[in-house]
């Protein structure tokens, strides 16, 4: 398949990037540890269910800032060469893939800092792990997308966060109760129709995502 | 005439939905029971207050049983008649009743030949002083509600709590389903600009979310204004209100997206593309959210569901009309709105 194996090229390129400048990860590294002493200081003490809360938050806010830079890198000149090289699915695709790892790394390193310093809540970690890993997947493909159509209206940030926000409150949403369940803050016995619920729209916006990209990067 | 047959239509069902949906009465009903709570082994008397009803004009004498499950009821030993608005029913309670609970809600009966049947559920709570369900079965007179008067005048169902707001139906719920209809319109504009990139579809993509979003608005509304009857306050932050403002901020990024570009090429092919992705967004807010959560809407957390006992046939003949109005005459602002536009980017190319 030329499009997988494109992905896979443009993903290591992706990577490779990451690894020579450090800018993305180091940066948004810094903001989480910065965002978790905020709120640890606030806060104090902090009960399962603001934990709960402000893990998303500080998740979610991040997030916006990983993705966002993912099309901000790339000048007009690169986007034609690409344009010239490789199909436009291998381009999203690998952007996706590459935030789903940033994103799911900074939520483990958040949960690993939030932990640390406000005491950890969660008592089924098996399961954590599986919602925050839904939730990158969530999180990367609808902020991926958003931040290539803000990349049109030169990374307008305001415009990042205005468009990204509504469109992530469903997954958000699910998010937050899965997390609870796993913080046994509530006692949830039908948590396969969740997780379906989750899977099912990252897929939906993934499909949106891929179907519409090509229409995006023609300009 | 011929081209624009869709507005005259629109505007006649909706004056149709006006006037029709204003003018037919309730069917008579049940407001208030006064005691609402007795013992057994009483003999009560209890005031009934009843909602357009017509008590007087009964030429059999009026009929009344508290309920206790589908097969048993509780006849009533007298009903007397104190105006067209007020009876006076008297109940034998028995010492015993056939059930082990405490506290039991029974639903009152009422069955006339000038109004038809009406019930009110809950409206009487007895309490056991011992529980004894063998003892209560041998004492319970069961007297089955049965030979109900049917009246065949065009009425609407009259529910507690809801009454007369019940009309509310033809412009809450069908504001909110034609803005559904405009904003499946607009996202089928949108795919025909990504097809042909022809500036006219954008504009009417453009027009016809500007009509939905202010169906969307009016929904919201008209629902705040019915909840703080129904429910008590505007705004109780149940999970349908909440997706709704979500949705209405999703459209407002729309229009700031849009506002972003300079270029019309550019600004109509990424906002087609938003208007796409925004939609298919809005299918599980507004579809999958609300029914894994507890609302106070009907369809949700126990709620009855919308269609099966809301909407009788009755109302079936105002709603639809409703549905298909309001969604005339979104498309005729969106029309309006189109044109504006498309003379205004005319005249910027003359001068």
């Amino acid at each position: 398949m030329g499009i997988l194996r494109e992905t896979g090229w443009l993903l290591q390129k992706e990577f490779l990037l990451e690894w020579r400048n450090k800018f993305a990860l180091s940066g948004i590294l810094l903001y989480v540890f910065s965002t978790i002493f905020i709120v640890y200081l606030a806060f104090f003490n902090v009960d399962p269910r603001t934990w709960n809360a402000l893990f998303w938050i500080i998740v979610l806010f991040a997030a916006v800032n990983a993705a966002v830079k993912s099309f901000a890198q790339e000048n007009s000149q690169r986007q034609l060469y690409y344009y010239t090289l490789v199909n436009p699915i291998a381009v999203i695709l690998s952007k996706i893939l590459y935030n789903i790892g940033l994103l799911f790394l900074i939520s483990l390193l958040t949960w690993l800092g939030f932990g640390f310093v406000a005491d950890n809540p969660v008592k089924d970690p098996g399961q954590f792990v599986l919602v925050i890993f839904l939730g990158s997947l969530g999180f990367a493909i609808a902020f991926t997308f958003i931040s290539a159509i803000s990349a049109k209206a030169n990374n307008n940030a305001t415009l990042m966060a205005i468009m990204s926000f509504p469109v992530i409150i469903p997954v958000l949403l699910t998010l937050i109760k899965l997390s609870a369940n796993a913080l046994r803050i509530l006692q949830d016995t039908d948590i396969g129709t969740d997780i379906t619920v989750l899977v099912s729209i990252n897929m939906m916006l993934l499909g949106m995502a891929l179907l519409l990209y090509p229409f995006l990067w023609r300009g | 005439m011929k081209k624009n047959w869709w507005k005259i239509l629109g505007v006649l069902l909706l004056l149709y939905v006006l006037t029709v949906g204003m003018l037919i009465p309730l069917k008579p009903g049940i407001v208030e029971v006064i005691p609402g709570s007795v013992r057994t082994g009483d003999q009560i008397d209890l005031k009934v207050l009843g909602y357009n009803s017509f008590y007087s004009l009964a030429k059999k004498p009026i009929r009344a049983w508290l309920k206790l499950d589908d097969d048993r009821a509780l006849q009533a030993s007298d009903v007397k008649v104190t105006s067209d608005r007020q009876l006076a029913i008297r109940f034998d309670i028995p010492d015993y009743l056939p059930i082990n609970t405490k506290v039991q809600d029974f639903a009152l009966v009422l069955d006339s030949d000038a109004d038809g049947p009406s019930i009110l559920p809950s409206a009487v709570f007895v309490t056991q002083d011992s529980i004894d369900p063998e003892m209560g079965l041998q004492v319970w007179k069961n007297s089955p509600i049965d030979q109900l008067t049917s009246k065949n005048i065009l009425t609407f169902p009259f529910r507690n709590i809801l009454s007369e707001t019940i009309r509310n139906t033809y412009f809450h719920v069908s504001l909110w389903l034609s803005m559904m209809i405009i904003f499946i319109g607009s996202v089928g504009t949108s795919i025909g600009y990504l097809r042909t990139n022809n500036l006219d579809f954008d504009r009417k993509a453009k027009a016809l979310t500007v009509a939905g979003f202010l169906f969307g608005l009016l929904g919201l509304t008209t629902g705040a204004i019915w909840a703080n009857y129904t429910w008590g306050q505007p705004w109780s932050n149940d999970v349908k209100q909440i997706t709704t403002a979500i949705a209405l901020l999703i459209y407002g990024a729309y229009f700031i997206l849009r506002s972003a570009f300079e270029d019309e090429e550019q600004k109509a092919r990424i906002s087609a593309i938003y208007n796409i992705f925004a939609f298919v967004t809005l299918i599980p807010l507004l579809y999958v959210i609300p029914r894994m959560t507890d609302s106070l809407h009907p369809g949700a957390g126990g709620n009855p569901a919308f269609g099966s006992q809301d909407l009788d046939s009755t109302m079936r003949m105002i709603f639809y009309p409703a549905v298909i109005g309001w969604a005339l005459i979104g498309l005729w602002m969106a029309q309006l709105l189109y044109r504006v536009d498309r003379i205004r980017a005319k005249l910027l190319d003359l001068h």
